[in-house]
């Protein structure tokens, strides 16, 4: 592993310096040509042969990207079929507009929340790795999403983060622990569809206190009682094994009764009344409640919808259907929903609310992004990591550091440099993204990103609105040139 | 101030690679020991046992009189010195010496107090500001042992310190290092492969080759009685010449070869007789050939002189004798040229003799 | 003993594990990469299991449910999307589109940025820093700057001379290579610049010329550079989606990413076509990632500055 590591390493320093040169080759003393001195012979010839090499990558750039650069900069001072002149308008627009503002604020987002996560995890994960045995498995499983395009991995991610917990395994997972603390009924209610529990009475029931129904009449033991109930779909009965409503016989010293779904195909109007079409609701837990309202003995009804509570003293009682039965349980989050915000924002003016919210897709798309990219800042810190001097953090352990402040004072401040390069990398990177956005937010959504409003104002709309799409391209381009500025500092 | 004892210490590499082979070796107090021995004898592993920086197989590390096997380096009063100074890059001077001291949570007046006078010793009292990429090799070396110094460790561990420096810095590093042994009369292990460092430092060496302690002894101690053939050849610059002779038990003992011979005196030969051996190594300092036939019992040696050089007070000559080579330092005053034929001599005490299958000097015997 | 020693190198950084006094931990350290290296493969094997369950479970169970019934599995999702063969529109024919944009696009930035690179370090001409310093510079400009006027410039490029290159392959393929030449140059330089100036001397005095010059000494020893560049600009160029979008036009052969692009977009998106095809699209790349990750990583730390 230690020589993997210093493989690596010397890749790195490889790369980014100089290759090694090859020991077999010829190696004549540099004295028989002056360095800078004109070849003898005069070779212009020679000086337009090395130059010519450079023509086709050189013209190629010049047509492809410097003259449309310009261009995009030009455009952005016309209207938006290049035909007036506009100044500032354009930027004008684009600054007043508030979706355009919208999708400034995901933009700074994006680049706030993504670079500082993705380095911290790409550190996290080199520095763990550093002190296991299967460091490059592990590293190769975390690298590998790298190979996929985005839009791929945004499908991928879409079905994960699917609202149905029958497809997205992240709303599969929250249910199955969510449905430990709080189990769903056989016969949810689905409270956001606008269904109510006092709706599923018909007959001899009213809605009781909570998500409760209970029994309009009292009865006493050796009474049998009939308790209709609508609104449950007869596939559900199915599901749970219902079968045909059965009255079961009065007993003495025993409240007794049914409860069936109160509707019949072949008497659609009737209600109160057992008809041999209609099914009991089997497994519904119900309680016994004394004159006082206290529960005295629960039972769950069979499959016939019959039950019975037996050895009651005398008295009057009523039945309760318990809350339990109705539970929805887990419905769902609705990870990709790009009106749910995180930061409740209400009170605010509505542009303000705009801008100050942050959407919960955003930090979905996010999260598929770090699966994406964590790998690539895990392998550029660990190059890093191996390339420092471990006499210097032997030193720090001498000098008595523990290993938090070695890490802490001695290698993190080494590590640095490395630090600046991933998050400017992906500071630059989620700048300009696109793929996962157009691939896992809803269509229309605040989600967008410079990048994908400027496809959307170039391409996707009809006409195209040249001059707002080179604004935002300019925009872009402005973005970035700082970072031009310290890559051709860090290159001199 | 501490003693430092190594018993049976050792490191087996996953893979059964024995590093160090059960080193055992007293340093006391205020002693300056080198550990040396050729490029990856263990020399370094051992040093970075005593660190802490190295888990230890077996056997047992104590520092002043408690077992330190299982302490981290920080608990074991001691300061190591890198072969790459190690310094931290990112901090100046002033802080790469105070930092330890930081961590210790020192007062600030007394850190202040420390390092400068740390400075003052190494004349460094100039750069405390600058970053370590700021100073030359011979500086930042500097550094480093101003670093191991303000801890005031019992213990002073160095890890071939000179090997980065050029040879002239070298020389006076060393001096610098020898004098601060003495002002500060602190205990000192300092590991090199370089026997020139150990002989003019040591108080004693330990030569190790291969993992396995070969001998201990004063400077002078293992120059004049080496124990084996490996410690004979290690120490010493040039190295001493050896030769494989037969035994021959006519006309007294002697040991001849083609080309050379060794006439022994009395106790040599008989030691010989004793052992009854058959064949003898024979080992010769070049120092101690000179020029012209034996004066009574010793080594002759007839050669042909292949290369001469001239090293001003003296010259050192190659010399061929039936096919082996041959070294010798003889006076500039004897004037030898390449073809000439020319008997070499060395008295019997500068003749040592080798068991050719264990090695062993004959003499340590 | 380590490597370094045993070599008899004076290597000042040695390498070797940091921590000794740390065994307790080691297993929650291990518990916990594993924990995390099985989430980071979920998403992958999500794919490929959707990828191999029939249509009608999708949205009736879950994936996982494979675990416990994985008489589930079938390749008849693969049979149907592979059956219309290479119909336009198809997902073979965006395989073959793909790999028509890839491969041109892959070869012309390697041999384009070697040439330049070669003429920046071993050239003699004036201007070699200033002209790499733009190329530095164009590393970082986002493709974003150069869409309409380019779109504008293949239009006029076709009304003058009749040869479409909006909507057709060869425009997307220059407009990538455009986009990869400041990177390829930048790595093959720094690569070019570790070669010894003397061997070069040393041809040129055995009468070489700049041609032979790079083509039997400089291009041989920059080989793994190029494969690095080759094998980053592969994967970059085939998992592209906008340049395709936007070039690509009306174009009725699709790159494989704009295939799944156009599913999700559909108001009733056929998951088992998205998740079939996503495997179909990953799999070439996947392999040039295992095959090659050395180059790949290679690639990527020369390329952190992109």
């Amino acid at each position: 592993m230690a020589a993997q590591a210093r493989r690596r390493s010397l890749v790195l320093r490889r790369i980014v310096a100089t290759p090694a040169p090859d020991p077999g080759a010829p190696n004549l003393e540099a004295a028989v040509l002056p360095e800078t001195g004109r070849a003898p012979g005069g070779g212009w010839r020679r000086h337009l042969g090395s130059l010519a090499f450079l023509t086709p990558a050189g013209i190629w750039l010049l047509v492809i990207v410097g003259y449309p650069l310009i261009g995009t900069i030009r455009d952005s001072f016309y209207n938006n079929d290049s035909t007036k002149l506009v100044g500032l308008g354009n930027y004008k627009t684009l600054f007043s507009t508030a979706d355009i503002l919208v999708t400034f604020r995901n933009n700074v987002i994006w680049v706030i929340v993504f670079p500082f996560l993705v380095t911290f995890l790409g550190l996290l994960f080199a520095v763990l790795t550093e002190r296991v045995r299967w460091a490059t498995a592990f590293k190769t499983i975390i690298f590998m999403p790298i190979a996929f395009s985005a839009t791929a991995s945004a499908l991928v991610w879409n079905s994960i983060m699917s609202i149905d917990p029958h497809v997205g395994m992240l709303n599969a997972s929250i249910e199955t622990v969510d449905d430990w603390f709080n189990a769903p009924g056989l016969y949810p209610v689905n409270a956001s569809a606008g269904q109510t529990v006092a709706s599923l009475a018909a007959t001899g029931l009213r809605p009781g206190p909570g998500a409760t129904l209970e029994s309009t009449a009292t009865v006493a033991p050796g009474q049998t009682l009939k308790l209709g109930m609508i609104g449950i779909s007869p596939a559900t009965l199915q599901l749970v094994g219902a079968e045909k409503a059965v009255v079961p016989p009065a007993a003495s010293g025993a409240v007794s009764g049914v409860v069936w779904r109160d509707f019949s195909p072949s008497h659609p109007a009737v209600r109160g009344v057992v008809f041999p079409d209609e099914d009991g609701i089997a497994g519904l837990h119900l309680s016994l409640l004394s004159s006082n309202g206290s529960s005295v003995a629960s039972t769950v009804t069979d499959a016939h919808g019959a039950f019975s509570f037996s050895s009651l003293s005398t008295g009057s009682y009523r039945v309760e259907v318990v809350a339990n039965n109705f539970a929805s349980g887990f419905t769902g989050i609705y990870w990709l929903s790009g009106t749910q915000s995180l930061t409740p924002t209400s009170g605010l003016s509505q542009t303000a609310q705009a801008l100050l919210s942050v959407p919960l897709v955003d930090l979905s798309m996010i999260t598929a992004y770090l699966w994406i990219w964590a790998g690539f800042a895990m392998v550029i810190i660990g190059a890093g990591l191996a390339a420092l001097n471990r006499e210097v953090l032997e030193a720090a352990r001498i000098d008595g550091a523990t290993e938090w402040q070695t890490f802490r004072r001695v290698t993190m401040p080494m590590l640095a440099p490395v630090l600046i390069v991933v998050l400017v990398t992906m500071i630059i990177n989620v700048l300009k993204i696109f793929d996962i956005i157009v691939n896992m937010a809803p269509s229309v959504s605040q989600a967008n990103t410079l990048a994908v409003a400027m496809y959307d104002f170039g391409y996707a709309s009809s006409p195209s609105a040249n001059g707002l799409a080179s604004a935002i391209a300019v925009i872009l381009f402005i973005l970035v040139v700082p970072v031009i500025y310290i890559n051709l500092r860090r290159i001199r | 101030m501490a003693r430092v004892v190594l018993k049976d210490l050792t490191k087996r590499y996953a893979g059964g690679n024995l590093a160090v082979d059960r080193l055992n070796l007293e340093v006391a107090d205020g002693e300056f020991v080198c550990l040396v021995g050729p490029s990856g004898c263990g020399k370094t592993t051992a040093l970075r046992m005593i660190a802490g920086l190295e888990d230890i197989s077996s056997g047992e590390v104590s520092i002043g009189d408690k077992v330190v096997n299982m302490l981290p380096p920080r608990d074991r009063d001691i300061a190591l010195v890198f072969q790459s100074y190690a310094l931290y890059p990112h901090m100046s001077v002033y802080d790469n010496m105070a930092f330890g001291l930081k961590l210790r949570k020192t007062p600030k007046a007394d850190i202040e107090r420390s390092v400068r006078e740390a400075a003052r010793i190494l004349d460094l009292e100039r750069f405390l500001d600058r970053k370590p990429g700021q100073l030359s090799g011979g500086q930042r070396q500097r550094v480093a042992l101003g670093r191991a110094i303000v801890r005031e460790p019992a213990v002073f561990l160095m890890d071939e310190p000179l090997s980065n420096l050029d040879a002239k810095l070298r020389v006076q590093t060393r001096a610098e290092i020898a004098r601060l042994h003495q002002r500060l009369q602190a205990t000192m292990i300092y590991v090199t492969h370089d026997q020139v460092e150990a002989m003019t430092m040591a108080d004693r060496i330990a030569v190790i080759s291969d993992g396995v302690l070969q001998q201990v002894g004063t400077p002078k101690q293992l120059y004049e009685e080496p124990c084996n053939r490996f410690v004979a050849g290690f120490i010493g610059s040039p190295s001493m010449n050896f030769v494989e002779l037969k035994v021959q038990r006519e006309d007294g003992m002697r040991l001849v070869c083609e080309g050379t011979q060794v006439v022994l005196d009395d106790a040599m030969a008989a030691q010989l007789r004793d052992l009854g051996l058959e064949a003898a190594t024979v080992g010769v300092r070049p120092e101690h050939l000179r020029v012209g036939e034996p004066e009574g019992p010793g080594l002759r040696v007839s050669a042909t002189v292949d290369v001469v050089e001239f090293l001003g007070n003296d010259a050192l000559i190659h010399a061929a004798a039936e096919g082996r080579d041959v070294v010798a330092i003889v006076g500039a005053d004897i004037h030898l040229a390449v073809g000439d034929a020319v008997i070499l001599s060395a008295a019997p005490r500068h003749v040592y003799l080798f068991e050719p299958q264990s090695e062993m000097s004959l003499g340590a015997r | 003993m380590s490597v370094a020693e045993a070599a008899g190198l004076a290597i000042p950084v040695r390498r070797r594990r940091l921590s000794i006094h740390f065994r307790p931990s080691r297993l929650v350290l291990n518990v916990v990469l594993v924990l995390v290296a099985i989430f980071w493969l979920v998403p992958t094997i999500s794919l490929t299991v959707i990828s191999f369950r029939p249509e009608g479970l999708f949205g009736i169970s879950g994936w996982w449910t494979v675990l416990t019934a994985p008489s589930q599995l079938t390749i008849q999702n693969y049979e149907t999307l592979l059956s219309t063969g290479f119909a336009t529109g198809g997902i073979l024919d965006s395989l073959v589109t793909t790999a028509a944009i890839t491969v041109p696009a892959t070869i012309l930035v390697t041999v384009l940025s070697s040439l330049a690179a070669y003429s920046l370090v071993f050239g003699r001409w004036r201007g070699r820093t200033a002209v790499f310093l733009v190329i530095v510079a164009l590393l970082v400009v986002p493709v974003q700057v150069a869409l309409i006027p380019v779109a504008q410039l293949y239009d006029a490029f076709g009304n003058l001379t009749g040869l479409k290159l909006f909507g057709s392959l060869p425009g997307v393929i220059i407009f990538h290579v455009a986009f990869g030449l400041p990177f390829g140059v930048f790595l093959m330089r720094n690569f070019y610049t570790g070669i010894p100036k003397d061997l070069l001397e040393a041809g040129r005095i055995d009468g070489a010329g700049e041609w032979t010059l790079f083509r039997r000494v400089v291009m041989p020893l920059g080989l793994p550079a190029a494969a690095s560049l080759a094998i980053f600009q592969f994967i970059w160029v085939w998992n592209d989606l906008l340049v395709g979008l936007v070039f690509l036009g009306g174009n009725p052969h699709h790159t494989l990413t704009i295939f799944l692009f156009s599913q999700t977009r559909t108001l009733a998106a056929n998951y088992w076509v998205i998740s079939t095809g996503a495997m179909i699209s990953i799999i070439v790349p996947l392999a040039i990632f295992f095959s090659f990750q050395r180059y790949f990583v290679r690639g990527v730390l020369a390329g952190a500055v992109k």
